[in-house]
């Protein structure tokens, strides 16, 4: 049963979220015309780049990587050697998880003059995301956050911690980032309260799904079109029997044409026994997932790991994707998911492999025994022992 | 770009990011003042304002406290406060647009209800106060290139604001008897929180007085390493600039207005001007006197002729169509010894002289884009594409031009017997690379097309752009035809020289 009661904190005023969906439409589309009239005005690409960005962050909209992609590719038409192209290139890169491809753009934006901050800023979000040099990322993040704190510092600071399994400083961290907005854009508190409901939901060991449904219901408050919150609080709902929510949840975001929103809705639809309209859910589903994953295999694999591993059931294709998502990043939840895929898939060597790959990156960090991995393995228990930093490939002597 | 996203706390949300402030007698009635402020610079068609935001002009008495390089402009203390607030949206039926409302709290606490983007707007029982709200076109131009002072086209050209306008009953609204000349600033502050707060509350995103105050004096760029002083500016209070960072921005003022005096290599500021006219610039408001008369050149006389140590002859203030940048930088450069014009000579559409006085906004200019890779060399496909006389596309039957270079047209008859017309803009074959102009022949305004050749792998692409705005017909007409049109074009391109591998 989810306990509704309100969460004990003084929520920030904001603008109400249709009037800034609506003007982000409206400005978005006005950046692309002024782009498209003068591409090498200073701060335009910039500005789109952000504003493309909270398209697909808040409003499920896939359309925006292609949309960036041709924004990068016209930049590399008219303004190829910049240190800008080079950097919005590389941001790009980092949001299809083209790492790799990232770390060479950023690379040349450093050589052709691009701020260090916005270099720095950038190489702390790829090393994140792939769980390299973490330890050196936390000071970073830590330094960043330690002055007048902004959102966009605290709050991959929280996600860090979070991963590092810091729950309850990354919890602070983040109701430190509400406590101290102080700009009037939904966007920014849907998105704290979203990590703070994945925080509770989905990372601490023992998941708290009321106080994540708390959190959830909170970004949808502010946000009423955020695709991921919607499909986040509709899997707590439908797990407590709520189906009759969770497709209330949904129906509104299938417009999103997100494939997240129709494998929730099969679910649900199976859940109440009406499986042909739950097949055709399924249906959109897959393909909606083959057709990013088409376009953006490394950005969505995981996504596509875990879809094809549960309700949509093809263990192998799960596994595949886990794998790529494994080769591009070795996180430890990459580790994990590719463990339980490959075990999925009926490969147990391969899944010992991973195992015992697993085991040997990430075992001498404390957080490692909060991983299904780490079963009866003995963990460190200080996050300062400089033992924690994962072990990559060669290191390990 | 007045004061246009001039602060990292502003790129938040962008409609509560001021960028321009009017004050001028109304072109309707000598006896009504204007006051008007806009946000969210570079709206588009749907843009509304936000709910969450008080929207304030805030007028004080001000005096005049001292000459030449005394000089000083002092402010009372009484406030005439005029506070807009806007709703949330109201959804229409049948997926028609959504409807935003606005009420105005005015000084002697009259309330004024109305509908954003209502032309006519609203007026108070007693007709003291008219209101409108909503999107209209950006009166500022901006056809600099500030850092380096180069001319260049309107920075902003076709762009849109958020516009609050205000006209007024001049003696009841500020009470004129008692003193004429004031000081009007704009400001955005967030709507209060709904329980005691945790954090602590900003007291207001933006402020703004006279124009480009933060992007082109304290935030000067062509002062490359200096400090950003803007968010520091941003969250000082109006007419009260904390003693303890006067002397930071003060400092800065002075170092900035040197700079600008220094552009064109000649000082025509002695030291002790500069400093005093830094002092002016520090009260940041925007003065007008509603005694004397406002035109589009009376922007900043009152501070000038205080400065230069005698009696201000207008009424100061700045009206929509007051070319406020050219105006400044001829000041700071070089003392009005010779006035410098920019790239325009005004905003994309001029004001008008009645209510609400900015002009209606403009369409968005729509663009199609089309590209082909070809793996011939890109001076080989440009020896075929770059002449503009050249016959090349296959639903053109012949072409004839009139003229030489730049500005030669060129007479396209199509294979269906139409007629089109185009002014070469500009060329650069070493860049493979030609604008043009539509005059006649395809139902579009502001038409524009680019056509480049760039290398590419082995081989080449050619792109193709065109801008334009849809005359009375729907968009998707239009675009189709010139969608066709580009696609015809680079497929035979494809055909004639291979596609690249």
């Amino acid at each position: 049963m989810i306990d509704d009661t309100c969460l004990e904190i003084d929520f920030p005023v904001a603008t109400a979220g249709d009037i800034a969906v609506n003007n982000l439409e409206s400005a978005r589309q006005q950046s692309w015309s002024r782009f498209w009239q003068e591409p090498e005005r200073p701060g335009i690409a910039e500005c789109i780049v952000e504003q493309e960005q909270l398209a697909a962050q808040f409003l499920g909209d896939m359309g925006a990587l292609d949309r960036l992609g041709t924004l990068v590719n016209q930049l590399a038409r008219v303004d190829g050697e910049s240190a800008r192209t080079a950097l919005i290139h590389a941001q790009f890169a980092a949001m299809i998880h083209r790492f790799a491809e990232a770390k060479v753009h950023l690379g040349q934006a450093r050589v052709r003059g691009v701020s260090p901050d916005a270099a720095n800023r950038l190489s702390l979000s790829i090393d994140q995301a792939c769980g390299t040099r973490l330890q050196a990322v936390l000071e970073a993040r830590r330094r960043r956050a330690a002055g007048p704190g902004r959102l966009e510092d605290l709050v991959p600071l929280g996600a860090l911690l979070a991963d590092l399994g810091e729950f309850e400083e990354a919890d602070q961290i983040y109701q430190r980032a509400l406590s101290e907005y102080e700009e009037v854009s939904p966007f920014a508190i849907a998105w704290v309260c979203f990590q703070l409901g994945v925080l509770w939901g989905e990372l601490v060991p023992e998941t708290q799904s009321s106080r994540a449904a708390q959190w959830y219901r909170k970004a949808i408050e502010y946000l009423p079109c955020y695709v991921k919150a919607r499909v986040h609080l509709a899997e707590i709902y439908a797990h407590d029997g709520r189906t009759g929510d969770a497709e209330a949840l949904l129906l509104p975001a299938v417009a999103s044409g997100d494939p997240e929103v129709y494998w929730r809705l099969a679910d649900v639809m199976v859940a109440t026994e009406r499986f042909a309209d739950a097949e055709g859910q399924m249906q959109a589903a897959r393909s909606g997932f083959e057709v990013l994953l088409g376009k953006y295999l490394l950005a969505f694999a995981d996504h596509g790991a875990e879809f094809y591993s549960t309700s949509g059931n093809d263990a192998g294709r799960a596994f595949e994707l886990a794998s790529v998502n494994l080769a591009n990043r070795p996180t430890l939840r990459a580790f994990e998911l590719a463990y339980a895929t490959a075990v999925g898939a009926g490969v147990s060597d391969v899944a010992g492999e991973i195992l015992a790959a697993a085991k040997k990156r990430w075992a001498a960090t404390p957080f490692f025994c909060l991983s299904p991995l780490a079963a009866n393995d003995r963990c460190s228990d200080v996050i300062d022992d400089p033992r924690w930093c994962p072990v990559s490939d060669g290191e390990l002597t | 770009m007045s004061d246009h996203v001039d602060g990292p706390r502003q790129i938040g949300d962008p409609a509560a990011d001021l960028s321009d402030l009017f004050a001028f007698t109304s072109p309707e009635d000598a006896g009504r003042t204007v006051l008007a402020a806009n946000v969210f610079p570079s709206a588009g068609p749907s843009a509304m304002f936000s709910n969450a935001i008080n929207h304030s002009l805030v007028v004080r008495r001000v005096i005049v406290a001292g000459f030449g390089d005394a000089a000083k402009f002092k402010s009372g203390d009484q406030e005439y406060r005029f506070n807009c607030r806007f709703s949330v949206l109201e959804r229409g039926p049948g997926g028609t647009d959504p409807t935003q409302r606005g009420t105005c709290t005015f000084p002697d606490g009259q309330k004024l209800d109305f509908v954003v983007n209502d032309e006519k707007g609203a007026s108070t029982p007693d007709g003291v106060f008219r209101v409108f709200a909503g999107l209209r076109s950006d009166p500022f131009f901006l056809a600099w290139l500030p850092a380096v002072l180069k001319k260049a086209p309107n920075l902003l050209q076709h762009d849109n604001v958020l516009s609050i306008v205000i006209e007024f009953d001049t003696r009841r609204g500020l009470d004129s008897d008692k003193g004429s000349l004031f000081g009007v600033i704009a400001e955005t502050s967030p709507a209060l929180r709904s329980a005691s707060p945790i954090g602590h509350e900003p007291p207001r995103f933006d402020w703004i007085g006279r124009p480009e105050q933060t992007n082109m004096r304290l935030n000067n760029p062509a002062m490359a390493g200096t400090d950003d002083l803007r968010d520091l500016w941003n969250q000082q209070t109006p007419f009260a600039i904390a003693d303890e960072f006067q002397p930071v921005f003060r400092q800065r003022l002075i170092d900035s207005l040197t700079n600008w005096d220094m552009r064109d290599g000649h000082a025509d500021w002695t030291p002790a001007t500069l400093a005093a006219s830094a002092n002016v610039y520090l009260d940041d408001f925007l003065l007008f006197d509603v005694s004397k008369p406002m035109s589009d050149t009376s922007f900043l006389e009152i501070e000038k002729s205080t400065l230069h140590g005698h009696a201000y002859q207008t009424g100061g203030g700045r009206t929509v169509n007051a070319n406020v940048i050219d105006i400044m930088i001829t000041w700071m450069v070089n003392n009005d010894r010779e006035f410098l014009q920019g790239g325009a000579t005004g905003a994309t559409k001029p004001g008008g002289n009645s209510f609400p006085y900015l002009a209606s906004p403009n369409s968005q200019l729509q663009t199609v884009v089309e590209s082909v890779d070809l793996s011939a060399q890109a001076d080989q496909v440009w020896a075929l594409i770059g002449p503009f006389d050249g016959t090349w596309h296959p639903l053109i039957a012949r072409i004839r031009v009139t003229g030489t270079g730049v500005g030669q047209l060129r007479t396209i008859e199509t294979i269906d017997g139409k007629l089109i017309i185009e002014r070469l803009e500009a060329i650069d074959n070493s860049q493979r690379f030609y604008r043009y102009a539509g005059i006649s022949g395809i139902q579009a305004s502001d038409y524009t097309g680019t056509l480049d050749v760039k290398p590419k792998g082995t081989g080449s692409s050619v792109e193709w752009r065109v801008q334009y705005l849809a005359d009375d017909q729907p968009d998707f007409i239009v675009k189709t035809i010139i969608s066709t049109l580009l696609k015809t074009g680079l497929a035979s391109l494809q055909a004639r020289f291979g596609a690249q591998k």
